[in-house]
């Protein structure tokens, strides 16, 4: 991969974590029924940070995919469900279970022989 | 019960990976990604960046009536699955070329996502990442 395809990588996975974290700080709103709770949701401003997040990351999709091609993208992009993970232990106090550590760990691991394979 | 986990699962992997795949013949027309405003000029009237979108739209609610039937846990982990098919269509239709270290490092992203679908996290939990 080029340094520009790398960092393109780094900043999608920002972003998607950011959104993640953000569209789960929204949806932890606790309202009594449907329509409060979307309400709630449509105006607070983490949903905002989300879908913000998404945009930014659809164009680095966008970029990433053609600079390099769609199997190593998507082998890379995997690395999200390690950095939201952690994301959620750091920001929601998420368990992070034996079981989940190893499963991030073999991710960790396939993630950096596809790229520098 | 079972079979309709199953196709509603297929269903999900066939959009996903015509999502990525629409993604990726939009982005190869519209290159190179210059981040400025004649590139996103190009991006806008790229037929396949649209077919993407529709193809995400169909992602969402295969999603979400999977969901309203299984625990998120398996579903979630489950749909992480889509870097087989996509790779798999990525060679297939695409003519892309994956080395043996790098499928050794896909094999080993699937082992990863695997064992995060078997140890599911409870309902109560809820999403965590989704």
């Amino acid at each position: 991969m080029t340094a520009q395809a790398t960092l393109i990588w780094l900043l999608k996975i920002v972003a998607d974590t950011v959104g993640q974290l953000s569209f789960k700080a929204a949806a932890n709103i606790s309202e009594e029924n449907w329509f409060s709770h979307w309400r709630a949701m449509l105006s607070d401003k983490w949903m905002w940070a989300g879908i913000g997040s998404y945009v930014v990351e659809f164009f680095l999709w966008l970029a990433l995919l053609s600079l390099v091609p769609l199997s190593l993208a998507v082998l890379l992009a995997s690395f999200n469900i390690l950095t939201i993970t952690l994301g959620g232990r750091l920001v929601f106090k998420e368990k992070l279970t034996p079981r989940r550590c190893i499963a991030i760990t073999l991710i960790a691991f396939g993630v950096a022989l596809v790229g520098w394979a | 019960m079972r079979r309709f986990y199953l196709i509603g699962f297929l269903i999900l992997l066939c959009f996903d990976t015509f999502t990525q795949v629409g993604f990726k013949i939009g982005a190869i027309h519209t290159a190179p990604p210059g981040f400025d405003w004649a590139w996103v000029q190009r991006l806008l009237i790229e037929k396949w960046i649209y077919f993407a979108i529709l193809g995400y739209l169909g992602v969402f609610v295969t999603y979400l009536t999977l969901l309203r039937h299984a625990p998120v846990g398996p579903v979630h982990a489950a749909s992480h699955l889509e870097v087989v098919t996509t790779s798999v269509a990525s060679v297939l239709l695409l003519g892309e070329k994956l080395t043996y270290i790098q499928i050794l490092g896909g094999a080993l992203i699937v082992a990863g996502v695997l064992v995060l679908a078997i140890g599911s996290p409870t309902k109560r939990e809820g999403i965590s990442s989704a």
